[in-house]
């Protein structure tokens, strides 16, 4: 039934298969779908890395120190350790190489429900707290990718914010806007382009944010306003679940 | 949300968030037909206390210096223990050394008018003694620091079971909105502090809400709560308000009750970031309170956790679990406890001191102990004497939340070995703690793997009846 129903088909105007499937099993009780699952640390961390341009692919080698907060490890001890970040490419590299510090591991992983490693875990608890929102909100590492992806949605996206936003729709979720999104999210962008514009230092400070270079002659303001919708865009649900 | 799509569990769900406890989501778990679940109307008894802060001495204080005089050990002092006392007994560093008996390296005198019997170590809790009941016949299961850790916090010392603060949390529901309801801090200061494992505040197997939340005392409070540079608090507000919206409006086409929930996450993270940064921030407090437990803001010391403690429990959070580490005193034994005590004892008597003048002692339950105890063996790491970690009897104390004060509970054997005398299990503790917060520990389940899983376990547990107030 899975696979005569095409549920992974578009949806027509007319009632479409997963419409139909739908109707057909309303509680997923003969399996006609798959479920829905936020996705584990490390894929939350490469997907945005991805879709901003900074991820490196490269295949092993040393684990990397993405940023973490300082003082993170100060309850450690036998023997007490010191933290510094990554300041090469390293510091983009996929979250399967990023460090792992038993107990200790990294507050954007631990927010995620990656496993300490203390002891075998079959299958990981997928949590959806507070912490994860903080995490995905405001941790340097995702708003770095934020303000990347901002200037690929500047470079790459065409000239009209209805072109851009198609393509960063295109980029991070894999399909197009609806009206409703269309209009919450060009909504967002041109609020906090008034209050860029009302106070350029505050887009600079958002700008410089991580390491990676800003592109040549950008206007500040305008990228600071395509980061903050980057950041609706890695914060939504859709983007953390597999769908 | 579409109707089609509104299935049992969405459903239930729903109600449990907005009765405020989720114990309902005990029906959540079965499936439809199933008995008809036990944690149905909580609480089940008359609550005394609406809180609980727990100071955990962690590395194990030794009862012998604190709260168990044993003159018989000034007598035996440097003579090999009885062989009826340690023959086959579980025991950690000192496995193969001759086991030598150490006289109590401090003083003992009696306070209050209970004429409580406490250690010169500790002249501030001595304050205390017609409030606090010393249970003085504690036993473990765990003689190393992380699996007794995780026995004191769980009821077991398999990982993967909810701590004590996650079942309150369940049971209760958060009496905050803009706080989780568990919340932990860990002191700096001291000596050697083992690490602590987050793990220990973990909710396991119940829903991860209810997962302790670790304030860090130094730096950011909690990780990620300040805005990234150069955004304002109203252009996160409208971030935080557009994830909403874009999340709801996929709802309504995926119908996925975790998106609920995620945006109930996103609200409660985003006042977390003006309350959170509220509550540290202790300018607000007078310089008497400030002096009071002798805090410096800001400094991550037990005095200023302790103060912090008071402002959570203000605030309605639930379970406000306090580590104090570097209490693991296998050598030096006099030099250390002059720095934990030193550090720990003042601000201890002040918490309980600035509750009682607020009219808050009554309903907050305070706890103090470590993991373990320590040997009324000699154990030579360092320079001059410590003792080993010890499981067979130690000393914890409870006061508040309706529990009597000026009374000694329980006693160990005269060696300050074995606990003889209404010897209380750690899951007898974890029943009496439930018991005061008005849960019955018998009846307050959750099923897992089949299991109605319990905080006390499967085996019996009790209330320590003779330290309750009525």
């Amino acid at each position: 039934m899975s696979v005569s129903s095409s549920p992974h088909g578009p949806t027509g105007s007319r009632q479409s298969p997963v419409q139909k499937c739908r109707e057909r099993d309303p509680h997923n009780q003969i399996v006609d779908r798959q479920s829905r699952f936020r996705l584990p640390a490390e894929i939350i961390r490469d997907s945005a890395l991805a879709i901003s341009g900074l991820l490196v692919r490269e295949v092993g080698g040393r684990s990397a120190r993405p940023y973490q907060p300082a003082g993170y490890f100060r309850h450690l001890n036998f023997p007490k350790r010191s933290y510094s970040h990554d300041t090469s490419k390293a510091q983009w590299r996929r979250g399967v190489y990023v460090h792992w510090q038993r107990m200790f591991l990294h507050p954007m992983m631990k927010a995620m429900d990656a496993p300490s490693r203390e002891e075998c875990t079959a299958e990981r608890p997928r949590s959806n707290t507070p912490s994860a929102a903080l995490t995905l909100l405001n941790d340097p590492t995702f708003i770095e990718a934020a303000r990347a992806f901002a200037s690929r949605i500047l470079a790459e996206g065409g000239g009209t914010n209805h072109a851009r936003l198609e393509f960063s729709f295109r980029q991070a979720l894999g399909r197009s806007p609806d009206p409703t999104e269309q209009e919450l999210l060009v909504e967002l962008h041109d609020r906090s382009k008034e209050a860029f514009q009302a106070d350029p230092h505050a887009a600079r400070d958002l700008l410089s944010s991580g390491q990676s270079p800003l592109p040549k002659n950008a206007d500040p303001v305008e990228l600071a306003a395509w980061t903050t919708v980057a950041r609706a865009l890695f914060n939504l649900s859709e983007s953390i679940t597999r769908n | 949300m579409n109707p089609t799509f509104l299935n049992r569990r969405a459903f239930l769900s729903n109600v449990g968030l907005s009765l405020g406890s989720a114990a309902i989501s005990g029906l959540m778990a079965r499936d439809i037909g199933a008995a008809v679940p036990t944690t149905t109307g909580l609480p089940h008894l008359a609550a005394k206390a609406k809180r609980v802060i727990f100071l955990c001495m962690a590395g194990g204080p030794s009862h012998l210096e604190t709260f168990d005089y044993k003159p018989e050990l000034e007598r035996l002092h440097d003579q090999p223990m009885p062989e009826a006392f340690t023959k086959d007994q579980p025991i950690a560093q000192l496995q193969g050394q001759q086991l030598m008996a150490h006289r109590p390296m401090c003083s003992f005198d009696r306070y209050g008018q209970s004429g409580q019997e406490i250690s010169s170590w500790l002249p501030y809790t001595a304050k205390l003694a017609d409030d606090i009941a010393i249970v003085r016949s504690m036993v473990t299961e765990q003689i190393n620091h992380d699996p007794a850790h995780t026995f004191m916090n769980t009821g077991s010392a398999i990982s993967g079971r909810p701590s004590m603060g996650s079942w309150i949390n369940y049971g209760l529901g958060s009496a905050c909105e803009d706080l989780p309801g568990f919340v932990v801090l860990t002191s700096v200061g001291g000596r050697n502090p083992q690490p602590i494992a987050s793990r220990q505040w973990s909710a396991g197997f119940l829903p991860s809400k209810y997962q302790g939340v670790e304030f860090n005392s130094a730096g950011d409070p909690v990780h990620y709560v300040r805005n990234p540079k150069g955004v304002s608090q109203s252009q996160q507000a409208a971030l935080v308000k557009t994830i909403g919206k874009l999340d709801q409006h996929r709802n309504s086409r995926v119908a996925n009750p975790e998106i609920e929930t995620r945006i109930a996450a996103y609200e409660m993270a985003f006042r977390m970031q003006a309350s959170v940064p509220e509550l540290m921030d202790v300018s607000d407090e007078p310089q008497h309170i400030l002096d009071l437990y002798g805090a410096t803001p800001g400094d991550g010391s037990f005095a200023s956790n302790c103060l912090l403690a008071r402002r959570l429990a203000e605030k309605g959070v639930r379970f406000i679990h306090l580590y104090h580490r570097g209490w693991d005193h296998h050598g030096d034994l006099e030099k250390y406890m002059d720095i934990c005590c030193g550090l720990t004892d003042r601000p201890t008597w002040a918490l309980v001191t600035d509750l009682k003048q607020r009219g808050m002692l009554d309903d907050t339950l305070v706890i103090w102990g470590g993991e373990f105890g320590r040997t009324p063996m000699v154990q030579g790491k360092g320079t001059t004497a410590g003792r080993d970690h010890h499981i067979k009897g130690f000393s914890m104390w409870m006061a508040g939340g309706g529990i009597k004060g000026g009374i000694t509970h329980g006693a160990t054997d005269e060696l300050g070995y074995h606990a003889v005398e209404n010897t209380v299990h750690v899951r007898d503790l974890h029943a009496t703690m439930l018991h005061q917060l008005g849960l019955q520990h018998d009846r307050f389940t959750f099923p897992f793997q089949g299991l109605d899983m319990k905080l006390t376990g499967v085996e019996k547990a009790r209330v320590v009846k003779g330290i309750l107030a009525s």
